[in-house]
């Protein structure tokens, strides 16, 4: 994996993310009375549907990046060495278990996002 | 509650005697004028001759005695008791990170493996001139900061990232000595030097904490130097990939 990739993923996703927040807080400010109607009827524009898809794949990926970061760091046979020579012999297993762990439920969340919004 | 006593708190292990590292605690007259840490150990060595530290030069050129003092790490050489004391205690502890060999004396393979990795000499295969290679005071101005690194630990044994892949994350020194060859105009192998660094931990994991800025005793900026690399990087199209093997 490029390292740069890997780091421009995660530094232009947040930044991303916050341009997100700010078009919904505008959205949220530029409105005199905000009610179900007002707030159903913003949301299920295409365009914003279309925008808040492409946000949660970035939170994801955000996030994944920020796990795969702390399980890399914590979750190695040396870092895990020093609470247990016998669960470091385990690290690679572990490490392993944690990615998919959350790479699975990375997916789930994700899925279940565009279920709510598409469907 | 120590009056004119000094309590130091001395990280202690003898590999050969000690099952498990212990702190040990030397209370002595507290010293009429300002020391330095390094001449509060030559006095604990006069009571106690089993005390082993590194030391050289004692004017902080060496790098030799680069220790965690009161949780801070810095040269012994050039830290004045003053400045680091608190309730008339001192604690001494070897350089966090690194496999301690007795004492204070820390095994520092892992810190010049990496200093190895990045080839920290000149690289320029034309033709040498008579005398020398020749910089433009401008370009020479751009090693200003980095060449006076004295490679005492300091900053990589602060750095939690270093702590953790000590193998694959080249750490803030070995960074600052990997920009000091890049910045000069006399070294030609810029693309390989990026390419070498290009993975996801040689430079990467560096997230600027600035451990290493606070702690130099030097008042050196490495992560100056790592935001520099990062963005040759950027601008180097050239990143090779490389697999986890964590």
């Amino acid at each position: 994996m490029r390292g740069s990739l890997i780091w421009n993923s995660q530094r232009y996703s947040s930044l991303i993310i916050l341009c997100y927040l700010v078009y919904i807080a505008s959205f949220i400010i530029s409105q005199d009375e905000i009610n179900f109607f007002s707030w159903s009827n913003f949301f299920l524009s295409f365009e914003v549907r279309f925008l808040t898809s492409f946000i949660f794949i970035m939170i994801v990926v955000h996030a994944y990046i920020g796990l795969w970061t702390v399980g890399t760091d914590y979750l190695t046979s040396r870092t895990l060495g020093f609470l247990n020579k016998s669960i470091a012999k385990r690290a690679k297993l572990m490490r392993n278990t944690y990615f998919f762990t959350f790479g699975f439920l990375g997916i789930v969340y994700l899925s279940s996002i565009l279920y709510i919004i598409w469907l | 509650m120590f009056g004119n006593k000094l309590q130091v708190n001395l990280y202690r292990y003898n590999p050969e005697e000690d099952k498990f590292p212990y702190m040990k605690k030397y209370v002595i007259e507290k010293p009429k004028r300002d020391i330095m840490i390094l001449d509060l150990l030559h006095l604990l060595k006069e009571e106690d001759q089993s005390i082993s530290y590194r030391r050289s030069c004692r004017e902080g050129v060496c790098g030799s005695d680069g220790m965690n003092i009161n949780g801070k790490n810095g040269l012994a050489c050039i830290t004045p008791i003053s400045s680091v004391v608190k309730r008339n205690k001192i604690e001494l502890r070897p350089l966090p990170g690194l496999p301690v060999i007795r004492d204070l004396v820390v095994d520092m393979t892992e810190f010049y493996a990496q200093y190895e990795k990045i080839k920290p000499f000149l690289q320029n295969e034309t033709t040498a001139p008579e005398q020398e290679r020749l910089q433009s005071p401008e370009e020479r101005d751009k090693l200003d900061g980095l060449y006076e690194c004295i490679l005492c630990a300091c900053c990589s044994t602060s750095c939690p990232s270093f702590w953790w892949n000590p193998d694959k994350f080249v750490g803030p020194a070995a960074l600052l000595q990997a920009y000091r060859f890049l910045a000069d105009s006399r070294d030609l192998k810029t693309e390989e030097r990026l390419e070498a660094l290009s993975d996801p931990f040689s430079v990467y994991r560096c997230h600027g904490i600035m451990n290493c800025v606070n702690v130099c005793p030097k008042g050196l900026n490495p992560n100056k130097a790592i935001g520099e690399i990062k963005s040759m990087l950027h601008k180097n199209k050239k990143d090779i990939i490389v697999t986890d093997g964590v």
